[in-house]
């Protein structure tokens, strides 16, 4: 369908409450019109003649019809539509506005020139939608659109989506309404996927920096359900403040430093520096500074999540509480 | 003053006035109403203008084929279009020197 037969239709469907002999005899005129346009110069006929619907509702306006035919449907949400009209003009103004300061007539002057930008983006974020629902390991994926952990078919699938993306573009203007529809709806999911997306890299990375060495072995990691670690001595003594290094001298963190408190049952951040965070939850009671109760043993077996040191990773050395 | 509000009270006028010395398609006319300096006229006003003036019985209408373009629908006055651009066109002027009248004796012309 040519840009002149969708404009042409578009006004057809805007016109849809009048009977369809005057309808037709409005748009008797209309593709020769549009041809002309056309030829004259550059740019879309929206561009040049306004929207379809608009077009329509000048013609109509204009033509008398009104009162003669039947009106047009009322639309639904009067409000609504008002509310568009407002954000509509707002943005304008801001568009008007804005320009000028980064040097363009208008702020969408600008962001027309960083289409050919969306439209690589959009490929590569739907390339990565693709490979999210089709990988199963979703936490292994990494910044390309891996299926089974493959490389090259992350790079097929990138390449392929990004020039679907690019030939979709240049043919949106020929489409009708149902894909325009459809590639809208498509356009708002890859937002919002994208969004998503980035929210969950960004976590990530700031998870690095913040943990220095901090490996997240997302689902193979047999400490991730660790809540506290426990320091004992040869003597069998528990150490206070502990903290625990890798060969590389960074500090390695186990656990989150809450504490649920035994009388209130709140949880509360831990007031201890170091390991463990919560020393009143200790599996294993210290024979030398405390007095054996007959109640440690059941205590130290109804805590689950906490393990003695030996468990914490092989390499590391762990070196009770360096001074600092 | 916008433009756009005073024209659509003489849009009718101005269509029968590029109509006068010679028949003309809408884009045509389209042209010479901008060339005369009605440059804010929308494409859509002008085709749902020619559209009420023809069933206003103002006007005739002809197909004109066409070797190179499309077929063209040609508008022109028919007497009874003329009578009433004669018509409107006095009171076009009693209007406009009303208004001339009133907008120099407040000295504001």
């Amino acid at each position: 369908m040519t840009e002149i037969d969708a404009y042409v239709d578009g006004v057809r469907q805007a016109l849809s409450g009048l009977s369809a002999e005057v309808r037709d005899e409005l748009l008797e005129d209309l593709p020769e019109h549009l041809a002309e346009v056309r030829a004259e110069g550059s740019g879309t006929l929206v561009e040049r003649l306004g929207t379809p619907e608009a077009y329509a509702a000048e013609l109509r306006a204009t033509a008398g019809l009104v009162g003669d035919f039947p009106e047009p449907p009322k639309p639904r949400y009067p409000e609504l539509i008002e509310a568009r009209d407002n954000i509509l003009e707002i943005l304008r103004k801001v568009d008007v506005r804005v320009g000028p300061v980064i040097g363009y007539e208008k702020a969408g002057d600008f962001l027309r020139l960083l289409r050919p930008a969306w439209w690589v983006a959009r490929g590569y974020l739907a390339a990565m939608a693709i490979a999210f629902l089709l990988q199963a390991n979703r936490g292994n994926m990494g910044l390309l659109p891996r299926i089974g952990d493959s490389d090259l078919v992350a790079l097929v699938l990138l390449a392929g989506c990004v020039t679907l993306s690019i030939i979709l573009a240049r043919r949106s203007p020929d489409l009708t309404r149902t894909p325009r529809y459809a590639l809208r709806a498509g356009t708002a999911f890859l937002i919002i996927f994208a969004l998503a997306g980035f929210q969950t890299a960004d976590s990530h990375a700031r998870n690095e920096n913040g943990g220095a060495n901090y490996v997240d072995y997302s689902g193979s990691n047999p400490y991730s359900n660790i809540s506290d670690v426990f320091v004992y001595d040869g003597q069998g003594r528990l150490v206070n403040d502990a903290r625990l290094f890798d060969q590389e001298g960074n500090p390695i963190r186990l656990g989150d430093n809450h504490c649920d408190d035994p009388i209130t049952g709140e949880s509360g951040r831990s007031v201890h520096l170091g390991y463990p965070y919560c020393p009143v939850n200790a599996p294993f009671t210290d024979p030398n500074t405390r007095t054996p109760q007959p109640s440690a043993s059941t205590s130290a077996s109804a805590t689950p999540t906490a393990t003695p040191t030996p468990t914490a990773p092989s390499s590391p050395a762990v070196s009770p509480s360096p001074s600092r | 003053m916008d433009t756009t509000q005073l024209l659509k009270g003489v849009l009718d006028l101005a269509v029968l006035a590029v109509l006068r010395d010679e028949d003309g398609y809408g884009y045509d006319i389209l042209r010479r109403l901008r060339a005369a300096g009605i440059e804010e006229v929308g494409d859509a006003s002008v085709y749902g203008t020619l559209r009420r003036l023809f069933s206003g019985g103002l006007l005739n209408t002809y197909v004109v084929p066409s070797d190179e373009g499309p077929h063209r629908k040609y508008y022109g006055l028919n007497a009874a279009g003329r009578a009433e651009l004669q018509r409107s066109g006095k009171v076009w002027h009693g209007f406009a020197s009303t208004m001339d009248d009133l907008l120099r004796e407040r000295g504001a012309a």
